[in-house]
C-alpha cells in the first residue's frame, strides 16, 4: 500500500515537472505582458516537432536538441510579441485572449497541414528504461525531463532575480508605467518575456519527446493543466506556478490511483475550485508579481 | 444606438423579419437551411452570453456548463420520464439558473483572467462529472434520443423548417430580452459595472446582486439552446454538451460582432458561421487543416484590425453613407 | 484473380451466369490485368515508409495520378464499349480523416476507393447497365457533431443508395441514427452492440463487441490456466461495449476479473493506470483502447517492468502504426479483430494491392470495408435499382459464401432480423515479426500461436 502511494507520488512529481515548464511560461507572460497566452501548448508542440525532425533526420537525441528548439522558440516569441501582441496591448482582455486563441487554432492547423495528424514517436536508448529503487520504479526519460525542468526553472528564477534584464521584467510586471519612467523599454522587455516563455515551452516539448508522441493537438492537454497550475499558483508568480504544477501532478496521480482512472482531472479541477473559494488569488495570494 | 436607425429602425426590422420568416419556404436546400439554423442558434447563444459578458464585462468562458445542463435535463426528463422536451427546455433553464447561483458565488469574487479560468474550470468539472457517472446520465457513451419520427409535441420534426423556426423564435426571444434590459435601469447598472465595478459600487449599485441576476438570465437562455441542440442532432454526450468550443463561440461572436451591443452577436455569428461553412465547402475536402488555417487567419485579421468588433465598421459606414456625424459604436 | 467455380460470373456472388462461359473467362483475364493496372497507377517511386514529407508528396502524386487516370478513363469512356452509359450509383463513405482518429480514417478512405475501383473495373453493376459506383467520401473529423451534419449533407446532396462508415462506434451510432431517419442503409464494421438495437437500416457484417469480449477471454486461457485479468478501457461506446461483454462473460469462461477500470482517452501519462494494474495482482491485462493510449500503455508496462500478458483487444491494436510506434514490444502481444488480411485468398490479394499503394498491410477496418463495398454492389445488383429502400431490402436478404462480399472470418454473410451477420465471429490475432497473424480459433488460425 505504501509503495503504491509512493509510486503514485513519484509518477505525479515527474509529470508535474513538465507541467511546470509549460505553466511557468504562461505565468511569465501573464505577469509581464498581462495577457493570457492560449497558444502556449502549440509552442510545446512546435518544440516537439523540432526535436522529432532533428531526431529522425540527423539522429540527434531530443535532449540534445534543446539547444536548437529553445533558441528557435525564443525567436518565435520575439516575433509573436513584436508583430501580433503589441497591437492588442492596452485593450480589453477579450481581444487579447482571442488573438492568442486564433493563433493557437492557426498553429494546430498548420501543423495538421504540414505534418499530418499521424502520431510520431522517437525511440531513444533510454525511452523504455527504468531505474528501480526497491519497489519504486522511475522511468529514466521522465527523470531526465524532471531534472532538466527543475534546472531550467531554477535558471529562470536566477535570471529574474539577479540580472538587470530580469529585474526589468519584474519591474514591468509590477507597474508598467513606473517602469517606463525608470527608462525601461516595455516592448523590449515584453519581447524578452515572450521569448523566454516560449523557449521554456519548446524545452518542455523536447523533453517530452522521448516518452510522448507528437501530433498536432498534443498541446491542448498540456495547456489546460498549465492554466490550472498558473491560476492555482497565482498568476504571474513563477515559483507559485512551479509548486502548483507539482501539486497538480501528484493530485492527478493520486486521483487516478484511488478514485478512478477517469478521475484524475476531476481531482485537479476540484482542487482548483476549492483553492479559489478560499484564496481567490491563488495559493501565493496577494497581488500577482 | 445610431440616430438614423431610430426612426427607420422598425422598418428595417420588419423587412428582415419577413425575409427570415419566408426563407424556409423559398430555400429548400437542406445544407443552406442547416447553416441558417446554426447561425440562428449560435447568435442566440451569443446574445445570451453578451448580456453578461458584453454589457457587464463579466467574461465568462464557461457558458457551455449551462448549455450542457439544459441539454441533459431535457434529455433525462424525456428518456426517463417521458416528459416533452418543450417542458424539459424550461426545466433545463431552471436547473441552469439554480446552478448559476453557486457558480456565480464562487466566480464573482474573482477578477479578470481568474474569473475566466474559473468559469472554464466549472464547465470542465461538469463535463468530467457527466463523463464519469453513468448512473444518471449515460456517462461517456452518451445517448441518442428515441426516434419518434414526426412528433411535434416531443420536439421532433421531419421538416427541417420547423427547427429553423424554433431557432428563429429563440433568437427573437434573446434579442427582445436584451433590448428590454438595455433600456431599463438594469441595463444602466450593467454598463456601469462593466466599465468600473468599484466606481459603480461606490455610487450605490448593488453589484453582486445585479451580477447574480444577469447571470441567472444568461444561463437560463443558454440552457434553452442546449435543449434545442440535442433535439436537433438526436444525440448527446458530455463532450458535445459541455464542449469548450461552445463557450468560445458564444464569446467570440460577440467580440467579433461588437461586444455589448444588441446586434453585435448576430453580426458576428453571420460572419463567422458563413465563413466557416463556406470554407468547409470549398476547402474541406482538400488537404486537411487548410480550411481552419484560413479561418484562423481571418479571425486574427479581424481581431487585429477591429478589436472592438465589426459593428464599428458598420456604424461608421452607415454614418459616412448617411452623411451624419460618425456614430460611435 | 482465380475464381472458385465456373458458374460464377462476378467475383463476388454465386448468381447463375446469363452469359456464355467463354465470356466469363475473358472477364477473369481482364480483371487480373486491371488489378495490375490499379497497382501500377498508384505506385509512386519506392515504397519506403519514412515518416516525413514523402507521405504528403505521395498523397499529392496519388491525387494527380488518380485525376489523370480518371481523365483518361473518361476520355476513353466517351467511346462507349457497352451498349449505353449508365448513371453512376452514389454510395457514401464517412470516415475520420482528421482529428484523433485520422490515421485510421485515411487508411479507410484509401481502401474504400480501392474497393470501388475494383467493383467498377469488373464492370460495375451489370443489372443497372454497367453503372459505376461513385464513392462520395466525407470527413467526419473524429467529431460527433460533424458526423451528424455530414451524414445528413451527404444523404440530401447526393441521393445515396447506401453508406458505409465510420470506424469509431461513437461516430457510427450517430450516422446510423441519421441514416435510419432518412431511410438509407448503412453498413459498418463498428462493434458496438447498440448498433443492432431498434434499427432496420443498419447492418453489421462483422463481429460484435460482446463476441470480441468472449474471444479475448478464451484467448487468455491459452496462456494461463487461471487468468486473473485487469480490464482497462476507454470510456466511450467502443470501450464500454467491449468491457461490458467482458464483465458479463468472464465467469462463464473461467476468468477472474481483478480490476475493471474505465479511463479517459487521451491521458498524458499511463503510469498511474499501470500502477493500479500492478497493485491488483493481475497476470493478464485487457486494454480496450484506441491507438494513442495503447502505445503509452504498452510502453509504460515495459518501463515499469511489469511481467504481464497483454491482450490489446481491437481498436488501435490492429493497425500498422501500433507496431511502428512500439516496435519490438508488440511482438507476441495478442488481440482480437473482426477482419485480418490473412483470413482467405481474396483478403491476401487485396492486401497485396493495398500494400503497394501505401506501404503498409491492410488493417482490420479497412479490409472489412472492402468486403462491405462488395456487399453493397451485390445488393445493388439484385435490387436492380438505386432506391435506398430497395437496396436495404436487398442487403437484408444477402446470402453469400464466396467472393469479396464474403471476405470475412468464416467466409459467409447472412443478416438476421437485427442486422447482425449470423455467421460473424472475431479472429484472435498476434503480432509476429511486424505482421499481424490470425491465431485463434483453430478454424481461422493461419499461423501458430507464439508463446512469449
Amino acid at each position: 500500500m505504501l509503495e503504491t502511494v509512493a509510486q503514485a507520488v513519484v509518477n505525479g512529481l515527474l509529470i508535474g515537472g513538465i507541467y511546470a515548464l509549460v505553466s511557468i511560461g504562461v505565468t511569465l507572460i501573464f505577469g509581464v505582458v498581462k495577457i493570457v497566452n492560449f497558444a502556449q501548448g502549440e509552442f510545446v508542440m512546435l518544440g516537439m516537432y523540432i526535436s522529432f525532425f532533428l531526431a529522425t533526420q540527423f539522429g540527434i537525441d531530443p535532449i540534445a536538441s534543446l539547444v536548437v528548439s529553445m533558441p528557435v522558440l525564443f525567436v518565435a516569441g520575439v516575433l509573436v510579441q513584436h508583430f501580433l501582441i503589441r497591437r492588442v496591448l492596452g485593450l480589453d482582455d477579450m481581444p487579447q485572449i482571442f488573438l492568442t486563441f486564433a493563433l493557437s487554432l492557426l498553429l494546430v492547423n498548420l501543423a495538421l497541414m504540414l505534418f499530418t495528424a499521424n502520431y510520431r514517436t522517437v525511440h531513444t536508448w533510454y525511452s523504455d528504461e527504468s531505474l528501480h529503487f526497491g519497489e519504486i520504479n522511475v522511468p529514466v526519460a521522465k527523470l531526465i525531463a524532471f531534472v532538466l525542468a527543475m534546472v531550467l526553472s531554477g535558471a529562470l528564477w536566477v535570471f529574474l532575480h539577479t540580472t538587470d534584464l530580469g529585474k526589468a521584467m519584474r519591474a514591468s510586471a509590477q507597474n508598467r508605467e513606473v517602469a517606463m519612467l525608470m527608462g525601461i523599454n516595455p516592448n523590449r522587455v515584453f519581447c524578452i518575456a515572450l521569448g523566454v516563455a516560449l523557449a521554456l515551452a519548446g524545452a518542455a516539448g523536447s523533453l517530452l519527446m522521448p516518452f510522448y508522441p507528437v501530433y498536432p493537438l498534443v498541446g491542448q492537454i498540456f495547456v489546460l493543466m498549465a492554466f490550472v497550475a498558473v491560476v492555482l499558483g497565482t498568476l504571474g508568480n513563477v515559483v507559485g506556478a512551479l509548486v502548483a504544477s507539482l501539486m497538480m501532478g501528484v493530485a492527478e496521480s493520486l486521483g487516478i490511483q484511488f478514485v478512478g482512472a477517469d478521475s484524475g482531472l476531476i481531482v485537479v479541477f476540484l482542487m482548483l475550485l476549492l483553492t479559489l473559494a478560499f484564496r481567490p488569488n491563488g495559493i501565493a495570494g496577494g497581488r500577482a508579481r | 444606438m445610431i440616430r438614423g436607425l431610430r426612426t427607420r429602425g422598425p422598418v428595417w426590422l420588419g423587412v428582415a423579419a419577413v425575409i427570415l420568416l419566408a426563407l424556409p419556404l423559398v430555400v429548400k436546400n437542406s445544407f443552406v437551411i442547416n447553416i441558417f439554423i446554426r447561425i440562428l442558434l449560435f447568435a442566440f447563444i451569443g446574445v445570451a452570453w453578451n448580456l453578461m459578458g458584453g454589457y457587464a464585462k463579466q467574461l465568462s468562458l464557461g457558458h457551455a456548463a449551462y448549455f450542457g445542463l439544459g441539454a441533459y435535463t431535457s434529455t433525462i426528463l424525456q428518456i426517463d420520464f417521458g416528459i416533452s422536451p418543450w417542458i424539459g427546455m424550461v426545466a433545463g433553464g431552471v436547473v441552469a439558473m439554480l446552478a448559476s447561483l453557486p457558480i456565480g458565488a464562487l466566480c464573482f469574487r474573482l477578477r479578470g483572467p481568474y474569473f475566466a479560468i474559473a468559469t472554464i474550470a466549472t464547465a470542465q468539472v461538469l463535463m468530467l462529472i457527466f463523463l464519469k457517472f453513468r448512473d444518471f446520465a449515460w456517462g461517456a457513451e452518451g445517448t441518442t434520443i428515441p426516434n419518434l419520427g414526426n412528433a411535434p409535441f416531443m420536439m421532433q420534426f421531419d421538416a427541417k423548417a420547423a427547427y429553423y423556426y424554433i431557432a428563429l423564435g429563440l433568437l427573437a426571444l434573446g434579442l427582445a430580452i436584451t433590448y428590454l434590459i438595455e433600456r431599463s435601469w438594469m441595463g444602466c447598472y450593467l454598463v456601469a459595472i462593466g466599465e468600473d465595478e468599484d466606481a459603480a459600487e461606490a455610487i450605490g449599485v448593488n453589484a453582486p446582486r445585479i451580477k447574480r441576476d444577469i447571470y441567472m438570465i444568461s444561463s437560463f437562455l443558454t440552457a434553452l439552446a442546449g435543449t434545442f441542440y440535442v433535439q436537433f442532432i438526436y444525440f448527446i454526450d458530455p463532450n458535445i454538451a459541455f464542449n469548450f468550443s461552445i463557450s468560445i463561440e458564444a464569446a467570440l461572436v460577440s467580440i467579433v460582432g461588437g461586444i455589448g451591443t444588441l446586434w453585435g452577436p448576430v453580426i458576428g455569428t453571420v460572419l463567422l458561421e458563413t465563413t466557416s461553412a463556406l470554407l468547409q465547402r470549398w476547402l474541406g475536402s482538400s488537404f486537411v487543416g487548410v480550411q481552419l488555417t484560413v479561418y484562423s487567419l481571418i479571425l486574427m485579421a479581424v481581431i487585429l484590425w477591429r478589436p472592438t468588433g465589426l459593428i464599428g465598421v458598420l456604424t461608421d459606414a452607415y454614418g459616412r453613407l448617411a452623411r451624419r456625424d460618425p456614430a460611435r459604436a | 484473380m482465380t475464381l472458385s467455380s465456373a458458374q460464377v460470373t462476378w467475383p463476388w456472388t454465386k448468381v447463375e451466369s446469363r452469359q456464355r462461359p467463354a465470356e466469363t473467362y475473358t472477364l477473369i483475364a481482364q480483371e487480373e490485368y486491371n488489378m495490375e493496372n490499379i497497382a501500377e497507377a498508384y505506385i509512386i517511386g519506392d515504397t519506403e515508409t519514412s515518416q516525413t514529407s514523402p507521405i504528403r508528396q505521395r498523397r499529392r502524386d496519388f491525387l494527380i495520378k488518380t485525376a489523370g487516370g480518371v481523365l483518361a478513363t473518361s476520355v476513353l469512356g466517351a467511346f462507349p464499349t457497352l451498349s449505353r452509359a449508365a448513371e453512376p450509383v452514389n454510395i457514401g463513405g464517412l470516415y475520420p480523416v482528421t482529428g484523433s482518429l485520422a490515421q485510421i480514417g485515411q487508411g479507410c478512405v484509401t481502401a474504400a476507393k480501392l474497393a470501388v475501383q475494383m467493383v467498377n473495373d469488373a464492370g460495375g453493376i451489370k443489372s443497372l447497365g454497367g453503372a459505376k459506383l461513385n464513392l462520395i467520401i466525407s470527413d467526419v473529423q473524429s467529431d460527433t457533431t460533424v458526423t451528424r451534419t455530414e451524414t445528413e449533407r451527404l444523404i440530401t446532396d447526393y441521393k445515396l443508395s447506401a453508406i458505409h462508415g465510420c470506424f469509431a462506434s461513437a461516430l457510427t451510432l450517430i450516422a446510423s441514427e441519421v441514416a435510419e431517419r432518412a431511410k438509407v442503409p448503412l453498413l459498418t464494421g463498428s462493434s458496438s452492440d447498440q448498433l443492432n438495437k431498434g434499427r432496420s437500416f443498419t447492418f453489421t457484417p462483422f463481429a460484435r463487441a460482446s463476441q470480441f469480449a468472449q474471444a479475448q477471454l478464451r484467448m487468455s486461457r491459452l496462456v494461463s490456466d487461471k487468468p486473473k485479468v485487469a480490464v482497462i478501457f476507454e470510456n466511450t461506446a467502443f470501450g464500454t461495449s467491449t468491457s461490458n461483454g467482458l464483465r458479463e462473460q468472464a465467469a462463464g469462461e473461467g476468468v477472474e476479473i481483478v480490476l475493471f477500470e474505465p479511463y479517459s482517452a487521451g491521458f498524458t501519462d499511463a503510469s498511474p493506470l499501470i500502477n493500479k494494474v500492478k497493485a491488483s495482482g493481475a497476470n493478464a491485462l485487457f486494454s480496450v483502447s484506441y491507438l494513442n493510449d495503447l502505445i503509452l500503455i504498452v510502453r509504460t508496462v515495459k518501463q515499469v517492468g511489469l511481467n504481464i500478458a497483454i491482450n490489446g483487444g481491437s481498436g488501435g491494436f490492429v493497425i500498422p502504426d501500433f507496431y511502428k510506434s512500439v516496435g519490438k514490444l508488440a511482438d507476441g502481444l495478442q488481440g482480437v479483430a473482426h477482419w485480418n488480411h490473412d483470413i482467405d485468398a481474396n483478403a491476401q490479394k487485396v492486401n497485396a494491392v493495398y500494400q503497394k499503394l501505401t506501404g503498409e498491410f491492410l488493417f482490420e477496418y479497412a479490409g472489412g470495408l472492402v468486403a462491405q463495398t462488395f456487399m453493397i454492389a451485390d445488393a445493388l445488383e439484385r435490387a436492380a435499382s438505386t432506391d435506398p429502400q430497395k437496396v436495404r431490402d436487398a442487403i437484408a436478404s444477402l446470402n453469400v459464401s464466396s467472393g469479396y462480399a464474403a471476405m470475412c472470418p468464416g467466409g459467409k454473410v447472412r443478416f438476421g432480423p437485427d442486422g447482425k451477420n449470423v455467421y460473424a465471429h472475431p479472429v484472435g490475432v498476434q503480432w509476429q515479426n511486424g505482421d499481424l497473424a490470425s491465431v485463434f480459433p483453430k478454424e481461422d488460425a493461419r499461423a501458430p500461436l507464439l508463446k512469449t
